[in-house]
Formats: C-alpha cells, sequence, structure tokens
C-alpha cells in the first residue's frame, strides 16, 4: 500500500502541486447492544479506502475511494487536482503550511486484551446479565446495555516525504435504565450516559469498568428519580461530577479553541468562537485556578495517537494557564495565523473526509480538594451528575447543561435528590466563578466518541481529564 | 453509478453461497461532492465515491450483520460468512418476523441528469456569483454547496428487489456584516431547483436588517418561527417522540397522549416517503412500502412509525420505516417529515403580530430535558428581529428558549401557506418540508452578547 501511495504522490508531483498527501485507513468495527434481554444490534463492518488532498495553486482540492487499487487512486488523485482548480478560482490568499518534519515511523496504540479476540458469548453474556440485573423492579421500562469496539490501521504519506503507519484500538460500554411508572419517565446510566465510557485501550477498559459493580444502584436511582422533587429555580453554588465536568470543557474550552473554528471555516454549521486572537494572553477565560491542556499523549485517552492526520507528532498544548487563554488547538494551514507550528490537532474520522482541527484529549488539571471535603465545605449547594442534555450559542457564550440526577447540599452533606436539573451561563463568567477543583484522586479521562464538526457531518472520538468542580451562584432549574 | 442489474446479479451470485435460512443484502452506494465556503472564498472541496453493504444472515430466529464497503465477489462473500458466523453466537430474538417478500412499490422518478451532472467547477461558478452579492454590502459569506448520486438497494432472498437510483442537491448561505449574520438555504433532487443568487439575497437582506442588534431580556414572547426555525425544532421532535423506540420506552410524549388533544387543531404532523414534494424514496431498508403515517392530527397525537421487529413486538404492521440494520437498535425513524400548511403568507403573519419576536433559525436543539413533555432548549442565531405593530424594526441580539413543543404549538395564532424543504440537520438522508409558523407564547430563558 505504501508503494500505491508513493507513486501516487510521485505522480502528483510530475502535474506541480504545491503539496499533496494520501491516507489509506482500514476500519473494523464491532457493536453490541442489548435491549430487554434482546440482543438487537450485533454487528461488525469493515471499511477501506484512500482519501487524497491536493494544494494546487494554493487551494485545496480532495478526493476520497473505496478501493486500494493503484489505477482508482491514480484517477481520485486527478480528481483532487481538479477540485483544487475550482476552488483556486476563488481564492483570496494562497494557503501556506507551516514547516514540518517528514517523520517516518510506525506507531501501535497499547493494550492488552484484544477485544474482537474477546468471545461474542463473553460479552454479549455480560450485557444481558446487567439488563437482567437492571429489570428486576417492574419500574424499569427498560435496560439496555452496549459495547463498540474499533481498530484502524491507518498510513499517511505526503509529498513531503513523510511515511507514517498508525495501528490503534479503541473499546467503549456502558449501560442505562429507564424508569417509568405510568407517569414520569426517567433515566440513570453507568459509567456515563451516552454509550458509556470509551479509551484507547483494549478489552482490559471493558473488565475495569466493572460494570456488574454498579447495576443495583442505577437501578434505584432510576426509580428514585420518578418521585424525586423538580430541581428548583434559583442561584446556587453547584459541584459538578467528572463525567458532566468532562462535557462542559468539551463545549464550552474545546471547541472554542479550535482555530479553524475561530477563523471562521465553521460557522455556517457549529458556529464560531469568542475565544478571538486578539483576546490571545489577554482573555481571563477562567479563576486561577483554571488549568487546561490539549494533551494527545495522555496514556488511553480516546483522543490519544502517534501522528494527526497531517503527520505532525501529538503533543501537549497549553489553552488555558492560571486562568489565562494562551493557545488555541492548531493546524498547519491554521498556526502560521498566530506565528506558530502545528499542534497536531488534524484529525479526519475516516479515509473518505478531509482532517479538520479536532479535540484531541482537552484536559482540566486536577486541583487540590478530595470531593468528600469539598461537599463538606459547601453551605448551600447541588451536586449535579451525568449529563443528559447540552446546548450552547454558535459563539460557545450562553449553554445550558441537563443532568440526569442531582442532590442538594445543606451544611455540607447531600440531601433529597433532584429530577430534570439543569444549569446556564456565560462561558467566561462561568470558569471565573469556580473556586474548586478535585484532585488526582477523582481525575479520570472521559472518552466521548460523538463529537460532531464538519461538512459533510464527521464524528471524532476526543476525551477530557477532569475531576470534578465547583462554581459559584449559578443559575439552576430552569426548564420550566 | 453500478447499476440496477450488476447489483443484484451480484448478490444473486453471492447468496446463492449462503447457508443462512434467510439472507438480506442492502446496497447504499454515493458518488457525492461539497464545496465549503467561509470568508467569501472556498476552503474545503471534496469528493467522494463509497459504497456500504450490509448482510443481515438469519437463523430462524438469530440474526447476525455484517457489512463492507468493498464490491469484490470476495469481500462481499467474507462478509456474508462473518454474518452468518455472528448469527451463531445471537440469542433468539423472539419479535423478529422473518424478512419480507415482495410488494408493489410506488415508482417514483428521483434522479435528475442535471445534478448528477454537476460539476466542481459549476459549484464554483455559482458559489463566485453568490460572494458577488454579499461583496456589495461589505458583507462575508459561509456556507456549503452539495450535490451528488447515489444508488440504494435492497436484495432477499425471499425475492425483495427494490432499487432506487437518486440525486440530491443542497446549499446553505449566512451573509455576515462586523455585527450580524444572516441564513437562508434550499435543497431539491433537482439542482436546477436551487436559485444560489436568490439564496445570497435572503442572506444579505436579512443581515443588512439585523445589524447593530438590541439587547432583549428574556421572557415570554409571541414569535414567528420561520420554516428552518420550525424545522430544527421538528427535528428534536420527531428523534424524541415519532420513532418506535422512544413510544416503547415511553419516553415519547405520543405514548402519553395517544388521542387527547394536546396542540391547536392547526396542527398536523406526518411522514409520507412517497411524497415527491420532499426527498421522497418508496421504500426502507427492509424493502417495506413506505406508507404515510400520521404522528399529530389536527393537534391530537396518533402513532409512530415503525420497522418490522417493532412492528410484531407492539402487535402491529411495519409502517415501512426500518433503518440500516447496523441501525436495527434505534428502532424505526420518520425521515420524510411534514408539517400541514395554514392559509396565510409570512407577510400576514408579519402585519398581524403587535409586538414579538421573528426567529430565522435556531442553533444546537437539545430535546433530551424532559422528553415526555417535549421541552427543547436551544439558541437564535442568523437573524433574529424585534417585531411592532406588524413591522420588523431591528434586529435583536440571540436569546435561549426552553419550552414544552406542547405547550408552544397549543397556541398557533398562524399558519403559512408556502412550505420549505429543509435538509435534517444530522443525517444526510432526512429532510423536513414545513411551514413558517405563528405562535402565541414561546419562552426565552437566556440571552447573550451578540
Amino acid at each position: 500500500m505504501k508503494d500505491k501511495l508513493a507513486n501516487t504522490l510521485d505522480w502528483l508531483k510530475g502535474k506541480s502541486v504545491d503539496y499533496a498527501d494520501c491516507r489509506y485507513v482500514r476500519k473494523e468495527t464491532e457493536s453490541i447492544r442489548v435491549t430487554d434481554g434482546t440482543v438487537d444490534t450485533l454487528n461488525r463492518e469493515v471499511n477501506v479506502g484512500v482519501g487524497i488532498r491536493v494544494l494546487y495553486d494554493g487551494a485545496w482540492g480532495f478526493a476520497a475511494i473505496a478501493s486500494t487499487k493503484e489505477g482508482d487512486i491514480k484517477k481520485t488523485a486527478n480528481k483532487a487536482l481538479q477540485i483544487a482548480r475550482a476552488s483556486a478560482t476563488t481564492k483570496k490568499v494562497a494557503v501556506k503550511l507551516a514547516e514540518q518534519e517528514a517523520f517516518k515511523d510506525h506507531y501501535k496504540s497499547k493494550f492488552t486484551k484484544d477485544p474482537f479476540a474477546v468471545p461474542l458469548d463473553e460479552k454479549m453474556g455480560l450485557l444481558l446479565e446487567i439488563c437482567d440485573k437492571l429489570k428486576t423492579d417492574d419500574r424499569i421500562k427498560t435496560a439496555s446495555g452496549s459495547m463498540d469496539f474499533f481498530k484502524y490501521n491507518k498510513i499517511f504519506c505526503s509529498t513531503e516525504g513523510a511515511v507514517i503507519e498508525q495501528d490503534l484500538l479503541e473499546s467503549g460500554g456502558g449501560y442505562e435504565a429507564i424508569s417509568y411508572d405510568g407517569n414520569d419517565v426517567q433515566k440513570r446510566s453507568y459509567p456515563n450516559s451516552h454509550r458509556g465510557d470509551f479509551a484507547t485501550r483494549g478489552y482490559e477498559f471493558i473488565e475495569s469498568l466493572k460494570l456488574l459493580d454498579h447495576v443495583d444502584r442505577v437501578r434505584e436511582e432510576a426509580i428514585q428519580l420518578l418521585t424525586a422533587e423538580s430541581c428548583p429555580d434559583t442561584i446556587k453554588d453547584i459541584i459538578i461530577c467528572g463525567s458532566q465536568m468532562a462535557l462542559q470543557v468539551h463545549e464550552s474550552c474545546g471547541h472554542p479553541s479550535e482555530l479553524d473554528r475561530v477563523l471562521g471555516t465553521e460557522i455556517s454549521l457549529a458556529g464560531g468562537s469568542f475565544m478571538q486572537i486578539d483576546g490571545l494572553n489577554k482573555l481571563k477565560y477562567g479563576s486561577d485556578i483554571v488549568n487546561i491542556y490539549a494533551d494527545a499523549t495522555v496514556e488511553g485517552g480516546l483522543g490519544t495517537f502517534g501522528y494527526d492526520d497531517e503527520g505532525v507528532k501529538a503533543q501537549r498544548a497549553p489553552i488555558i494557564k492560571n486562568g489565562l487563554h494562551v493557545g488555541y488547538q492548531t493546524s498547519r494551514e491554521t498556526a502560521p495565523v498566530i506565528g506558530q507550528r502545528s499542534n497536531g490537532t488534524m484529525r479526519a474520522d475516516g479515509w473518505n473526509r478531509i482532517p479538520l482541527i479536532r479535540m484531541t484529549n482537552i484536559n482540566l488539571e486536577p486541583g487540590t480538594w478530595e470531593l468528600k471535603d469539598l461537599i463538606a465545605d459547601t453551605d448551600d449547594g447541588i451536586f449535579f451528575d451525568a449529563n443528559k442534555s447540552w446546548s450552547i450559542d454558535d459563539q460557545r457564550l450562553n449553554f445550558q447543561f441537563g443532568v440526569e440526577c442531582a442532590w442538594e447540599i445543606k451544611k455540607g452533606k447531600l440531601g433529597k435528590m433532584y429530577k430534570n436539573p439543569l444549569y446556564t451561563a456565560m462561558t467566561p463568567k462561568f470558569w471565573n466563578a469556580c473556586d474548586a477543583i478535585c484532585n488526582k484522586n477523582h481525575w479520570h479521562v472521559w472518552g466521548v466518541p460523538n463529537c460532531g464538526k464538519g461538512e459533510p457531518m464527521q464524528t471524532a472520538h476526543v476525551a477530557h481529564g477532569t475531576s470534578p468542580a465547583r462554581f459559584r451562584k449559578i443559575k439552576v432549574g430552569v426548564s420550566k | 453509478m453500478i447499476g440496477k442489474d450488476k447489483i443484484f446479479s451480484t448478490f444473486e451470485k453471492v447468496a446463492a453461497s449462503s447457508k443462512a435460512d434467510e439472507t438480506e443484502i442492502v446496497f447504499i452506494g454515493n458518488d457525492t461532492g461539497l464545496t465549503r465556503y467561509a470568508n467569501s472564498t472556498i476552503h474545503q472541496n471534496v469528493h467522494e465515491n463509497n459504497a456500504t453493504i450490509l448482510f443481515r444472515a438469519v437463523r430462524g430466529k438469530k440474526i447476525g450483520v455484517a457489512s463492507t464497503n468493498s464490491l469484490a465477489l470476495n469481500d462481499l462473500k467474507a462478509t456474508l460468512k462473518n454474518a452468518i458466523e455472528i448469527s451463531k453466537y445471537q440469542k433468539d430474538n423472539k419479535h423478529f418476523p422473518g424478512l419480507p417478500g415482495p410488494e408493489n412499490y410506488a415508482k417514483i422518478d428521483t434522479y435528475f441528469e442535471s445534478t448528477a451532472g454537476f460539476r466542481p467547477n459549476d459549484r464554483a461558478r455559482l458559489v463566485k456569483k453568490m460572494f458577488y452579492r454579499s461583496n456589495r454590502r461589505k458583507f462575508t459569506m459561509a456556507g456549503a454547496f452539495a450535490t451528488g448520486e447515489g444508488e440504494i438497494a435492497v436484495f432477499n432472498t425471499n425475492g425483495v428487489r427494490c432499487y432506487q437510483q437518486v440525486t440530491g442537491s443542497s446549499l446553505n448561505v449566512i451573509a455576515m456584516s462586523d455585527s450580524s449574520s444572516g441564513y437562508a438555504s434550499g435543497m431539491s433532487r433537482d439542482v436546477n431547483n436551487i436559485d444560489p443568487v436568490a439564496l445570497a439575497d435572503i442572506a444579505v437582506e436579512k443581515a443588512y436588517k439585523a445589524k447593530k442588534p438590541k439587547p432583549l431580556k428574556e421572557g415570554e414572547y409571541e414569535v414567528i418561527l420561520e420554516p428552518a426555525a420550525v424545522a430544527e425544532a421538528m427535528e428534536w421532535t420527531n428523534y424524541i417522540a415519532f420513532g418506535s423506540k422512544t413510544f416503547e420506552e415511553k419516553t415519547s410524549f405520543v405514548a402519553h397522549n395517544l388521542g387527547k388533544k394536546i396542540m391547536d387543531e392547526s396542527i398536523t404532523i406526518y411522514d409520507d416517503g412517497n411524497d415527491l414534494s420532499g426527498i421522497a424514496i418508496p421504500f426502507d431498508f427492509e424493502g417495506v412500502p413506505k406508507k404515510k403515517v400520521v404522528f399529530v392530527d389536527k393537534g391530537v397525537p396518533k402513532g409512530v412509525v415503525y420497522d418490522r421487529i417493532s412492528a410484531n413486538r407492539m402487535g402491529t404492521k411495519s409502517t415501512g420505516h426500518a433503518l440500516p440494520a447496523i441501525n436495527s437498535g434505534e428502532g424505526a425513524v420518520a425521515l420524510n417529515l411534514f408539517m400541514a400548511p395554514g392559509n396565510k403568507t409570512r407577510e400576514e403573519m408579519l402585519k398581524s403580530m403587535d409586538r414579538g419576536i421573528l426567529v430565522t433559525r435556531f442553533h444546537y436543539i437539545n430535546g433530551f430535558i424532559d422528553t415526555p413533555k417535549a421541552v427543547l432548549t436551544g439558541m437564535t442565531r442568523d437573524g433574529t428581529f424585534w417585531v411592532e405593530n406588524g413591522e420588523i424594526k431591528h434586529g435583536i441580539k440571540n436569546l435561549r428558549f426552553t419550552d414544552s413543543i406542547i405547550r408552544a404549538f397549543s397556541n398557533v395564532k398562524g399558519i403559512s401557506k408556502d412550505v420549505k424543504l429543509i435538509p435534517s440537520w444530522w443525517d444526510a438522508v432526512g429532510c423536513l418540508a414545513v411551514p413558517a409558523i405563528h405562535l402565541g407564547s414561546f419562552k426565552f430563558t437566556g440571552t447573550t452578547d451578540f
């Protein structure tokens, strides 16, 4: 395959392209989903193809084909070249790429147990057992669980001489219980909502989740929610759990610090960003204890890899330091705008899509608090747990999140449960109200396998290292 | 395009070796291009040739699913073998009624040479014309222009042979000033039905009128939702309420209100996969003919869509809304949503509004807050206006709404007679045909800075 890609790039060089790269991707997927004792999804998918990106006369063209035949790849390269010529007709400024070392390497993600080699019986059996145990109370209307596994072989070659092969393996899973009492409907999940938790690891990650250990709690909390009070409409100090903090970081820091979005190239779909370039090193994004890094090197993170899809080596880059906005996620095309080289965040969700700036592992650094001490230190607040809904404006300022479940905090102790809890704020005001972050004992890298961006739509696998944190005087409970 | 004969002859050869009791093969092929622009220049311009071939191997009540994107005979046979192997590990699905047999399908024309022959140069030429329209106001433009062709085929060993060749085109555009933006979009199977310059003019005019927006306090206001805003709200309502899965789980408001009048009698919402004013296709991914399904009839919830498994479980018949087998866990989904038109023009609705808000579109709606009450939240964007005494007075800064769509649709002051086709935000195969709607009360719960 490397020879076919190299021959194609040689052909493109003969056409005087400014730059070109070819990406071969073979993606193998296994998905299992069990609902109420029935395995309603059990499938395996293999997807193979080549995508070719051509920069000609300062403008981009991209074409992709579901074939690995050299003749097909060259025809597709020619199509990419023709598309670049069409793009050049509207060019204002020629695209210039930041300098980049042409790596030759083979990166493999670490794992100890290949999930594709684990018998289907074992994986289905675990999910069926979970569903059976969730449904031991008639008020659990639906119990479902799922596992998803992804295996990638990727080869990246460029006209600059890069030849990079990567083998990546990802695993994830989780379950949820939907309760119903003839009146209300509620939901509880583990280890996280929206298909669970994910990592760039093998089946040992599924085993580490200890899925069965949490079934009784999930069932009972789902039932308890049916008769819980609605979250009050008020202003409260709030403590947000780690998994919801992951989505908080995702929407209010991850997306707005993508430099392509800042430069306006995503505006028509998912919007722009309030984190403009004139605020770099000036914008007080959060309080002094807020430190956020884009770190593609964290072991096992769902946003961990060896090289991005432009051949830039994975790295750790600061976004927020002591509350100050100090950096962006960048690409070879965008980094020169702020006088930098790429920090390696360009990824495509397959051979058939162009790379875009995508979050890696966008991590909120741990603070100093034990969670029990933080709760004890809170006189009148609410603890928010596990995401249910999310929404943010197209500049990433006004957000509103709903969670599955919340608890009152009174005089340092958890009290009654609340259902349908929401909180809402403006991003910088919110992060500047952060006065406590839990320590590394509570810090976990949460995998998010469904991050959407771009047209045609691309779904990225990203992650966020977070621990629970406290925010002062936040508007809550606005669902009525 | 591969063609009906070659696809089915290949599948006959592959299925001949199948050791399953029943075998289904679904082909979804596409050859599509998309030109994306921002800051009034093309920054992404892509083409894709791809196919997905899905196998469903059935042994008794056990189902195995495997897929590939290679049409090579050896790869197809290997994928079938994989599906059969998976089925051996499966548990019985007692609700599976078996694969369907052939039925009569509506014969509709969904392929236009004009769209299939549209090239990157054609898209670039029209996009440049749009840029000229925004340059006159010193505005910039952003958006996407997509054209393509595809084939969908459903084959099974019970004799189903469904085939449809399709084309599609869509364009969205945002015009941006230094303090405002305006939006317009178009969608059709025939690219000649899309007028990029006219859409550019609508977006520019909206951005111009919305310049220097003024803040407005949160609260309850009368609103006119233009079709793009209605479509975004309906898309989420569809997702949380009109599919078989949410109905069975009781998370859908339809499940709690069948036969009860909960919305204004002017509200009728339905799915019709054979209506050529939408993005029609006459069969689903199991090869079952699409039936018209009414979700809300004159304000009264009536039912949801089904595939064969969910229908059997609920003691009814499939409505022809199965997804590809790889997504079967999601249940049946409506992909051709319609809202019945009213009898007013947009101008008549505006004139009848004393004080209120005109919303062009919404952003980032989410409907998981309280699904039995169909509570949605989201932001306005790209043209939000204050209306007084029947006239647009000025642009306003964007607002967050949080409201029950049931409550909002129970106080309807008017519905437009014109219906607009809007592409689905998250699904390339879905569409919504909806009017503008004038609501007596809509709850805005937050503000933002722009």
